[in-house]
């Protein structure tokens, strides 16, 4: 995995340094000193992985393989923040003002990043629903020879897929492609023949109520850098560890279809004047960018491979309509090129989204286990607790 | 065009097939539109069916030259038709059987209206088709009832019953359909549609069997007591989830497709269930993450066997390579409930250490801490099982050696043999009297703190005595030593209380030596007993309110102070009382009689105050 060898190093250079510093009970250089090499690891991490080569298109901008090396980074830097906030410390010392206010809202913003996750791991599942609908036409469009029945065939599914990438995100809403997959018009159907309800390709698995937009919303509130004295220390390391969790969780959503996105806020609470930020700042701006263009288009997200995979079929939709055995040499020969990019488009989705999948499952984990160890540290020290009874 | 072999026979069986099918071309007739081929006829379907079954076998009967290839352009174009077709009548079979199952009745395990009877069915169709002409044969020869080798095995396992989703002619419509579409290579069209219809009627179950989407911010919210219903409720719904309704969805996939091609029931299962497995087990999920408190405890353990029970089952629905996720979710959720467990008794074990409150409890009687801790481990002791198996490791104790203050010490050497859970309840139990202890401290009259202290350690031998399972855990040993406990306190109270009261009937100092008269010092005398009044009044007053709410050991009390108090005040009465009567004003210093002592030692540990004047009340 990327970044294991300094992320190692790194854990080891803190450890060692914080038992030199053990006689001197905490000092606050010491602090500063962490925070500051921590900033830049961050700061270095992301650079990284905004420049990708550009030789390597699948390795593309917002693509599951980029998706993968992001959410390793974020791996990387919460493990690392999480030692800096625990290693050799006790109840007390993350107890006191401000952070006995900062860590619980942490915790609870931990809370609102695992029903992320859960969110987009339902939205992957859609993306796989994709995928396969893709994988009908590419295998109806590469039939030879190729005939009406065949163009029909791939058609019927690229106007699935088309309608399944514009699922409207509200859970529930009656959308007009609701019979798109009857090959003839059938609507309300005979009184006799019992109707099945509305008809949905896909449903969230996710509360009702649940909005994506509104928990990013949510979980950007307060989350601001700390002023004066505090400055330096916990505080700082907390609002980083806030900044990053809320970002990677918001390119999440940018990307991968959830419930409920309508409004996603484009702004993040990344201090500009800082020079830390710059590359957050930068992919942010970058990502907001597009969310705004397509947003009013309503679109399944900017993963690369679903825009790639839209563009493919509607192209491919409007070849199929016009197609009359045995079609225009050129139109035929561009359609088969876009097949073939079609295909690598599947492949990519067939390699990359079960690893993703898992990945995203790592996270959840990770974010648990983390959440777990601080409040059972809080909760040793708790020395003022409430009576049992 | 020409054909290799005999043209006109096969151009007039492939033509009349043709026609059929363009027939119900649903593009281009309204007729075609309006009705459906399965639900209209037997005979249609089966005509249907075999024209589908005579295009098919002209396109692997055409030849390659290039008439042929166009030829076969049209032969493809009719099949597409076809298959468009033959989708939306599977998809009406599928949708007219796909009701959310009745869940009323699932949750009767008495109830024989459910039968998995489902190969009966079957084989009497079978027998019927075979006496049966043509007509009917065509479709139900190609329903073999197939027996699966590893469907026998989840059968046996515990709450496993495959109810019956459809009647057999559905399933076997459908299984005639999708054999079509394979073999014409629609195989994906099958899937995806099979797998949406399904979905939607496993979502319609849910909601039945009220299966709420939570997230978990909104579990986090809820207070315990709303949970506690609601992993009642889940657990329930588990049970039928899995054992009934995936195992039934699993038994109809094979039923439809098994025999048509291995993995295809397999991919047709997971498209119907995972969504829903998965939203199953995140309210299991989202318990094990809340946060810890001691409350929380039992219906933890209560979700954690029964996910535990439900994990063969589990693993006998959920046994295909695509279905790994599942498994792995569900072990995750068991294992992150023990450690959810071991770190509630751990968490519980430091709070009572904690515990603050310092407000001494009147009369000295049984703090609520006591009663909570205990009522809780002989609720631990109930769902000795399970934890058994979870707690592993020993409590984190102090130790003799530390020199730390604030916690308490236990030796294990003495402790040998002992599993981790009784090491446990003991350690519960050594943490308590430390806390109590502490309390004790609180209370300014020592003898109260000495009764505060026996009744509390009584309290809880009486609870270990009254739980075999918790006294077995606990061990006679250590039960000794609690007795001896509330035992000593009990003598220390004694001490505390009474030595300096009968230190007024003491002989010495009330002879004067020297002379060899009467020698008894009047004055000295009078003082004693004045003092003695004093102080038993002082005591009875006070110690009336003290409460010992055990029965026994409130008689054993009262008799063990009267034993030394009685004899005492007799023989002090005895010996003196005629040097008082012979002065002046003699009820002013002999005030009460035997009777009236022993009379007011029933007052003690009662609970209640007493007025002076109940003391008096047989003298007078």
């Amino acid at each position: 995995m990327t970044g294991t060898d300094t992320q190692s190093s790194f854990l080891g250079r803190i450890s060692i340094r914080r038992n030199q510093v053990n006689a001197m009970d905490g000092s606050h250089e010491q602090e500063i000193e962490d925070l500051d090499l921590f900033q830049k690891q961050v700061s270095d991490r992301f650079a990284e992985i905004l420049s990708a080569p550009d030789d390597t298109p699948f390795d593309a901008f917002l693509s599951i393989s980029w998706i993968r090396k992001l959410l390793d980074v974020f791996l990387g830097c919460e493990a690392e923040c999480k030692a800096i906030l625990l290693m050799g410390r006790d109840a007390a010392q993350i107890s006191k003002p401000p952070l006995d206010r900062l860590i619980p809202e942490l915790l609870d913003r931990v809370v609102k990043a695992l029903d992320i996750c859960n969110a987009i791991a339902n939205g992957l599942e859609l993306v796989r629903h994709c995928q396969k609908l893709a994988e009908i036409a590419v295998l109806a469009l590469e039939q030879k020879p190729f005939g009406e029945g065949q163009s029909k065939r791939a058609k019927k599914a690229l106007v699935s897929l088309i309608s399944a990438m514009h699922l409207d995100d509200k859970e529930g809403s009656a959308h007009k492609t609701t019979d798109r997959n009857w090959s003839f018009g059938r609507r309300g159907g005979n009184k006799d023949r019992p109707l099945f309800g509305h008809y949905k390709s896909l449903s969230w698995q996710v509360a009702r109520n649940w909005s994506a937009s509104k928990q990013i919303h949510a979980m950007t509130m307060n989350v601001v850098p700390p002023r004066g004295p505090e400055a330096s220390g916990l505080p700082s390391l907390i609002f980083i560890m806030n900044l990053i969790m809320v970002f990677v969780m918001w390119v999440l959503i940018a990307a991968i279809p959830c419930q409920e996105r309508n409004g996603l806020t484009t702004h993040l609470p990344i201090p500009k004047n800082v020079n830390w930020t710059h590359t957050l700042t930068g992919l942010l701006e970058k990502i907001g960018d597009e969310w705004k263009k397509k947003e009013k288009k309503g679109m399944a997200g900017l993963l690369f491979e679903m825009q790639k995979m839209e563009k493919l079929g509607q192209s491919l939709i409007d070849f199929t309509d016009s197609f009359q055995y045995p079609g225009e040499k050129d139109k035929v020969e561009e359609a088969a090129k876009q097949v073939a990019e079609l295909a690598e488009v599947c492949q990519r989705m067939e390699e990359g989204l079960g690893p993703l999948q898992m990945l995203i499952r790592e996270v959840f984990h990770r974010l648990v286990r983390s959440r777990t160890e601080i409040l059972d540290v809080l909760d040793q020290g708790a020395k003022s607790s409430a009576p049992l009874v | 065009m020409e054909l290799p072999e005999n043209p006109n026979k096969d151009n007039n069986g492939y033509e009349s097939a043709e026609k059929i099918i363009l027939r119900w071309d649903s593009t281009a007739s309204e007729d075609a539109r309006e009705k459906m081929i399965f639900e209209t006829d037997r005979h249609e379907a089966d005509l249907y069916l075999q024209a589908v079954d005579e295009i098919q076998r002209s396109l692997s009967n055409a030849s390659i030259s290039a008439a042929a290839a166009y030829d076969q352009s049209k032969v493809n174009s009719t099949i597409q038709i076809a298959m468009a077709r033959l989708e939306d009548e599977f998809r009406n079979i599928l949708m007219t059987h796909s009701s959310a199952l009745e869940t009323d009745s699932l949750f009767d395990p008495s109830s024989s209206s459910f039968s998995s009877s489902s190969h009966h069915e079957l084989e009497e169709d079978d027998t019927v088709s075979n006496e049966d002409s043509s007509h009917n044969g065509l479709l139900h020869f190609q329903f073999q009832h197939c027996e699966s080798s590893d469907s026998s095995t989840y059968r046996s396992t515990s709450s496993i019953r495959e109810v019956d989703l459809m009647p057999a002619e559905a399933i076997s419509d459908l299984q005639a359909i999708a054999t079509r579409m394979i073999s014409s290579g629609y195989l994906r069209e099958c899937i995806q549609m099979y797998g949406s219809v399904r979905k939607s009627a496993m979502d319609s179950s849910f909601s039945k069997l009220g299966i709420e989407k939570l997230s978990i911010g909104d579990i986090q919210r809820l207070e315990w007591e709303a949970l506690e219903s609601k992993i009642r409720r889940w657990i329930r719904a588990a049970k039928v989830c899995v054992g009934i309704l995936f195992a039934s969805e699993k038994k109809l996939c094979e039923l439809i497709f098994e025999c048509i091609g291995t993995d295809i029931d397999d991919a047709c299962f997971m498209e119907t269930v995972k969504g829903p497995a998965i939203q199953l087990f995140s309210f299991a999920e989202a318990i094990s993450i809340s946060r810890r408190s001691p409350e929380k405890l039992f219906k933890i353990l209560d979700l954690h066997d029964a996910l535990m029970d439900l994990l063969p089952d589990i693993e006998a629905v959920f046994d295909s390579k695509s279905s790994d996720s599942i498994r792995v979710q569900a072990a995750e959720i068991l294992s992150r409930l023990a450690e959810a467990a071991r770190g509630i008794l751990s968490e519980f074990e430091s709070a009572i250490l904690r515990e603050p409150s310092r407000v001494p409890v009147p009369g000295g009687t049984i703090h609520p801490l006591t009663r909570y801790v205990m009522n809780y481990i002989s609720l631990i002791s109930d769902y000795k099982q399970t934890l058994i198996e979870l707690i592993m490791s020993k409590p984190s104790t102090g130790s003799r050696y530390s020199g730390d203050q604030s916690i308490p010490d236990m030796e294990f050497a003495e402790l040998e043999g002992k599993t981790p859970l009784a090491l446990h309840l003991i350690w519960i139990i050594v943490v308590l009297q430390f806390n109590l202890e502490g309390k004790s401290k609180h209370y300014r009259d020592a003898s109260l703190a000495h009764l505060f202290i026996m009744n509390n350690v009584h309290y809880i031998v009486q609870k270990v005595k009254g739980s075999p399972e918790l006294r077995e855990m606990i061990g006679d040993d250590y039960l000794r030593k609690l007795t001896g406990k509330f035992r000593q306190a009990a003598t220390s109270y004694q001490r505390a209380t009474w030595v300096s009261v009968l230190y007024c009937l003491r002989d010495e100092g009330l002879h004067v030596s020297g002379s060899f008269s009467s020698g008894v010092s009047k004055s000295a005398l009078r003082e004693r007993f004045k003092t003695f009044n004093a102080m038993f009044e002082e005591v009875h007053r006070t110690q009336a309110t003290w409460l010992i709410p055990d029965t026994q050991l409130r008689e054993e009390l009262r008799i063990s102070i009267s034993e030394k108090l009685i004899p005492a005040y007799r023989s002090f009465l005895g010996r003196f009382r005629s040097h008082i009567e012979s002065g002046k004003h003699p009820e002013n210093y002999i005030k009460y009689s035997v009777e009236d002592l022993e009379t007011a030692v029933l007052d003690f540990f009662e609970g209640y105050p007493v007025s002076h004047q109940q003391l008096r009340k047989r003298s007078q």
